[in-house]
C-alpha cells in the first residue's frame, strides 16, 4: 500500500509537471497549439471547467444536507465531502488560466470588472465558493486538529494541543455549531455555481445549444450526479468501505442516481421540444449531436445510464460503487465536451436560400485565423464547420490539472487528520 | 452625438473583395485573419451562382463588424476592454483585452478574430504557405499598413501595427481614419461606390438620406443587437442587368 502510495503520487508528478511544462510552451507559442481558432473559439479547457465546476458541487452539498435536511449518515464523510468540495472549485479556476490568452492580465477583472457580463459574476461566486468550503472543511477538522495535530513532512506534528476531555467536548460542540451556521451559505452557494457557470453560455442567444433556460438545471443535476460520485470515491480512498459507513455510501449513490436520471431527462426533454419542429438553427443543434457526434452522445447516455444500474441495484458493493462513479464521471466529462461543437458548429449567422426548390439556410463562413495548405494545395480560411480535436498541448495541460487535484488531495490526505483514530486497545 | 454608420448597396457589389483587400492593408491584419468578409450567398465558393440554370442567383454579401448598438460583445466582455465610443463605434483595447474570447462566442456574425500567436510569426508562416521562399520578413522593422498607432482621446489604444498575442481584434471602422475625418478604408476602395458611410443622426448625410425610406434590412435583425451597417437588398435585375434607382441622390 505504502509502495503503490509512492508509485501512484509519482505518477501524479510526472504529470502534472508534464502539464506544466506543455503550458509554458503554450505560453510561448500562443494558444496556436492548441485546435481552437476562431469558428471554434473554446475547447477542451472550457468544458473541463464546467466538469469542475460540477464535480465541486457534491463536497458542499453533502456537508450541508447534514444539517439542512438533518441527514446524519453523511456526518462521517463531512470533512473529505467539503475538501473535494474546495479542491475542484481551486481547479476550476486553474484550468480557466492556460485557455486565457493573456493570464498576465488578469488583474483587470479587479480594475475593470463589466458586471453586465456573467464572467466576473462566476469568478466572484467560484471564488466565494472556494473560501467557504475551506472555511468549512476547516470548521469540521478543527477538533481533530487540536487532538492530533496536522503532520507536515520534515517539520512533524503541528498545531497539536494538549486539552481535557471537557475542553475537547466544548470545542466539538463548537465546531459543529459553526458548521450549522455556514450550511445555509454553503447550499445556495454550491447550487450558484452552477447556475452562474451554465449562465455563461446559456444567455447567448446567437449559440441556440445553450441558449435558453433548460442549461442551468441541467447543470445542477449533473453536478448532483457527479459530485457524490467524487465523494464517493474520495471516501473510500480515505476511510475504505467500512462498518458504520454503509448508509453513507447508499445515500450518496441514491443520491448521483436520481440526479443522474434528472438530468437524463432535463436533457431529453430538451431534445423533443427542439426535435419536433423539425427546422431551425435549434433543431440543427440536436441533429449535429444525433448525426455528427453521436459516438460521444453515445458514451455519455449509456456510461451514465450504467452508474444508475449500479448505483440503484448495488449500493453495497464497494467494488461496482467504484464502477459506478467513474462510469457517471466519464458520462458527464463526455456531456461537458459534448457542450461545445453543437454550438460552434451551428454558425450563427445564416442566410435562407433556395437551392433545388428547397429552402435552405447557409451558413456564412468565418476565418480561421491561420494560413494552412501550401501554393499549389491552399486550404480554406473560411470555414463554416471546425472538426474540432484537442491537441496533444491541450490533452496534456488538461491532464495536468487534474492530476495535480489528485496530487493534492493524496497529499492532503497524510497531512490532515481526515481519518478516524485508531482506537487504542485498553490496557 | 455622431452615430455612425455604414450602408452597404447590394446591387452594386461586384464580389471583388477589393474592401477586403483594402481593409487588410490598410489595418495590417495578419495572414489567416479577415475584418472583411465577401461570400457569395448560398455558395461553397465565391463567385459560383447558385441555383440551377435558368434559376441562377448571385448576391454578394460583405459582412464587416456591424458595431451593433446592442452589442452582445461589448456585453458579455468582463473587463470591459470591448466597447461602444460615443459615436457608436464598438473599439477593443488592445492594452486592456485578456483574450478570453468569451466575445467571440457572443458575437452572431463571426467577425471577432483571436490572434492565435504573435502576428510576427503569422506574417513568416502566412507568406510562406503562399509560396514566398526567401526570408519576405527579413526586415523585420517592414509592416504593411497605417504606420502609426492609434489612441483613443482617453488613451486607449485601439489600433497597432503589431497585433500583441493572445488579444482579440476585429473591424474598427478604420478609427485610425475616421478620427481624423477621413472614411474608412473599405468605403473608399469600393470599386462600385457601394459603400455609404456617415453619421445617422445628421438626416442630410449622405447615409441618412439613402436609408430614409427605404427598404434596408439588417442582418439577423431578429436578435435585436440593432446592427449600424444596413444592406439595400438586391432587386431582380430586368433586361440586361440594368437597375433603375427610383430616388435621386
Amino acid at each position: 500500500m505504502k509502495r503503490n502510495f509512492r508509485l501512484a503520487v509519482i505518477m501524479l508528478a510526472a504529470v502534472t509537471g508534464l502539464g506544466l511544462i506543455a503550458w509554458i510552451y503554450q505560453l510561448f507559442r500562443g494558444l496556436i497549439v492548441t485546435d481552437m481558432r476562431n469558428p471554434f473559439s473554446w475547447g477542451l479547457y472550457i468544458a473541463t471547467w464546467a466538469f469542475f465546476v460540477g464535480t465541486a458541487a457534491g463536497g458542499l452539498v453533502v456537508s450541508s444536507a447534514i444539517y439542512l435536511f438533518n441527514a446524519k449518515q453523511l456526518k462521517p464523510i463531512a470533512k473529505v465531502a467539503s475538501l473535494t468540495a474546495f479542491l475542484f472549485a481551486m481547479g476550476a479556476m486553474i484550468v480557466l488560466l492556460p485557455d486565457i490568452g493573456r493570464p498576465e492580465r488578469l488583474y483587470n477583472f479587479l480594475l475593470h470588472p463589466n458586471f453586465r457580463s456573467m464572467l466576473p459574476w462566476d469568478v466572484i461566486v467560484l471564488s466565494a465558493y472556494a473560501v467557504v468550503s475551506a472555511v468549512y472543511t476547516y470548521t469540521l477538522l478543527y477538533p481533530d486538529i487540536i487532538q492530533r495535530g496536522v503532520t507536515l513532512p520534515y517539520v512533524g506534528t503541528v498545531l497539536k494541543r494538549d486539552v481535557s476531555a471537557e475542553q475537547l467536548a466544548a470545542i466539538k460542540a463548537a465546531s459543529d455549531r459553526r458548521a450549522k451556521h455556514l450550511a445555509p451559505i454553503a447550499l445556495p452557494l454550491a447550487i450558484l455555481i452552477h447556475t452562474v457557470t451554465a449562465w455563461v453560455l446559456a444567455t447567448q442567444l446567437a449559440r441556440p445549444w445553450w441558449y435558453g433556460g433548460a442549461l442551468a438545471p441541467t447543470f445542477i443535476a449533473a453536478a448532483l450526479a457527479t459530485g457524490p460520485a467524487i465523494v464517493i470515491l474520495a471516501s473510500l480512498f480515505v476511510f475504505g468501505y467500512k462498518k458504520g459507513l454503509e448508509d453513507t455510501y447508499k445515500l450518496l449513490a441514491k443520491v448521483s442516481a436520481v440526479a443522474s436520471i434528472i438530468m437524463l431527462f432535463i436533457y431529453y426533454n430538451d431534445f423533443v421540444v427542439r426535435l419536433w419542429w423539425g427546422a431551425g438553427r435549434e433543431f440543427d443543434a440536436v441533429k449535429l449531436v444525433f448525426v455528427r457526434y453521436f459516438p460521444l452522445h453515445a458514451v455519455e447516455v449509456l456510461f451514465i445510464l450504467l452508474a444508475v444500474v449500479f448505483f440503484i441495484k448495488y449500493p453495497e458493493d464497494p467494488k461496482k460503487l467504484v464502477q459506478g462513479s467513474v462510469s457517471v464521471i466519464v458520462g458527464v466529462f463526455a456531456h461537458r465536451v459534448l457542450l461545445l461543437p453543437p454550438s460552434y458548429n451551428i454558425i450563427p449567422l445564416r442566410l435562407p436560400v433556395v437551392l433545388h426548390n428547397e429552402a435552405v439556410e447557409w451558413p456564412y463562413p468565418i476565418a480561421v485565423g491561420q494560413v494552412t495548405g501550401s501554393l499549389a494545395h491552399p486550404e480554406r480560411i473560411f470555414r463554416s464547420f471546425w472538426n474540432y480535436f484537442p491537441t496533444p498541448v491541450e490533452i496534456m495541460i488538461t491532464a495536468g490539472v487534474m492530476a495535480f487535484l489528485v496530487l493534492v488531495f493524496l497529499s492532503l490526505t497524510q497531512v490532515l487528520p481526515l481519518t478516524e483514530p485508531e482506537p487504542t486497545p485498553k490496557p | 452625438m455622431r452615430k455612425l454608420g455604414m450602408v452597404i448597396d447590394l446591387n452594386r457589389c461586384i464580389g471583388c473583395r477589393s474592401c477586403a483587400v483594402v481593409c487588410k492593408i490598410h489595418n495590417s491584419v495578419p495572414p489567416g485573419m479577415w475584418w472583411q468578409r465577401v461570400e457569395t450567398v448560398g455558395s461553397q465558393e465565391h463567385m459560383i451562382a447558385v441555383g440551377e440554370y435558368p434559376d441562377l442567383s448571385e448576391v454578394f454579401l460583405p459582412v464587416p463588424c456591424q458595431h451593433c448598438d446592442n452589442a452582445p460583445c461589448v456585453k458579455v466582455c468582463p473587463v470591459g476592454a470591448t466597447w461602444q465610443r460615443e459615436d457608436g463605434i464598438v473599439l477593443v483595447d488592445y492594452e486592456r483585452c485578456i483574450g478570453c474570447r468569451y466575445c467571440m462566442t457572443a458575437c452572431p456574425y463571426g467577425v471577432r478574430q483571436f490572434n492565435w500567436q504573435n502576428s510576427d510569426n503569422s506574417f513568416r508562416e502566412g507568406f510562406k504557405k503562399a509560396g514566398f521562399d526567401q526570408n519576405w520578413f527579413a526586415d523585420k522593422d517592414y509592416r504593411y499598413g497605417y504606420p502609426f498607432d492609434h489612441r483613443t482621446k482617453d488613451g486607449r489604444l485601439v489600433f497597432t501595427l503589431r497585433r500583441p498575442k493572445g488579444v482579440v481584434e476585429k473591424c474598427t471602422f478604420c478609427v485610425q481614419y475616421v478620427d481624423q475625418g477621413l472614411l474608412p478604408a473599405c468605403v473608399r476602395g469600393c470599386p462600385g461606390n457601394a459603400r455609404t458611410f456617415g453619421d445617422l443622426n445628421d438626416p442630410d448625410s449622405d447615409i441618412s438620406r439613402i436609408i430614409r425610406g427605404r427598404n434596408v434590412i439588417k442582418l439577423m435583425a431578429e436578435l435585436a443587437t440593432e446592427p449600424k451597417v444596413f444592406y439595400i437588398p438586391p432587386a431582380r435585375k430586368e433586361g440586361k442587368g440594368g437597375i433603375s434607382y427610383e430616388k435621386k441622390l
